[in-house]
């Protein structure tokens, strides 16, 4: 095996590895969090990150060929379906939860929270020229 | 043959790696206590065996398993979206049902 090749091989590990990293964390989130809205962040890293890494390790295993092509339409495909998904499950668990404002915050319209967004950045503004005076 | 030596041990480790993650995933379904955990663990076990047919494609030397893995992707994508369209329109009929069976005509369906 020449010098390039063991480059590849290595460069492509590194790839999958941190593909795999990324996997084990989104696991450890599903199981971590205790709400489907917490969970839902850690299962759509990995349906982006996590695929993406292992298969562009997988890309630079298999060179330039027609399959390489197809991976990255897969990863093409996956950053436009995944957001898109899990914005319809959280429209799905926000639908039918009765009980949802035990779990975050709800506000009626987006004006109220608009108010308290802005009354927030406001005390937040206050608070920093009273701690540092110019 | 020292390639074969090299990639053969890789490949067949991350298969493993990846069924036993798709295992755990698998646990996350049936424990989940509603119906949005379940999906986000269904969709969760689509990707990893989208890696995983992609690494056979690989391993195998068969190119056109990618294109299963293509069509794999899309099928998960629509399953999701239409199962949770789904369960939102079940949920909300047997809403509107319970109220019209409080208000006392329970023979009007729909």
């Amino acid at each position: 095996m020449s010098a390039a090749e063991w480059i590849r091989f290595i460069l492509g590990s590194i790839f999958i590895i941190v593909g795999m990293v990324i996997f084990f964390t989104e696991l450890f989130g599903v199981f971590h969090f205790k709400y489907v809205l917490n969970r839902m962040h850690a299962a759509a890293m990995g349906d982006t990150l996590g695929i993406s890494a292992c298969l562009i390790g997988l890309m630079i295993f298999s060179g330039l060929n027609f399959t390489t092509l197809k991976m990255f339409l897969i990863i093409v495909f996956l950053w436009f379906a995944s957001p898109v998904s899990s914005h319809v499950l959280s429209r799905l668990e926000a639908a039918t939860n009765e009980h949802l404002a035990e779990h975050c915050e709800i506000y009626e319209d987006v004006e109220s929270l608009e108010q308290e967004l802005a009354a927030r950045r406001e005390a937040e503004n206050t608070n920093e020229k009273e701690a540092y005076p110019s | 043959m020292e390639k074969e030596m090299l990639y053969h041990p890789l490949f067949i480790g991350l298969l493993i790696l990846l069924s036993f993650m798709l295992l755990i995933c698998l646990i996350r379904a049936v424990k989940g206590p509603r119906v949005a955990d379940r999906l986000v663990a269904v969709n969760m076990m689509g990707t990893m065996v989208m890696v995983m047919i992609s690494v056979l494609a690989l391993l195998l030397k068969e190119g056109y398993l990618v294109d299963i893995c293509l069509i794999y992707a899309m099928i998960s994508f629509l399953a999701v979206v239409v199962i949770s369209k789904v369960y939102i329109g079940i949920y909300e009929e047997r809403q509107h049902n319970l109220k019209n069976g409080e208000g006392g005509d329970s023979n009007e369906r729909g």
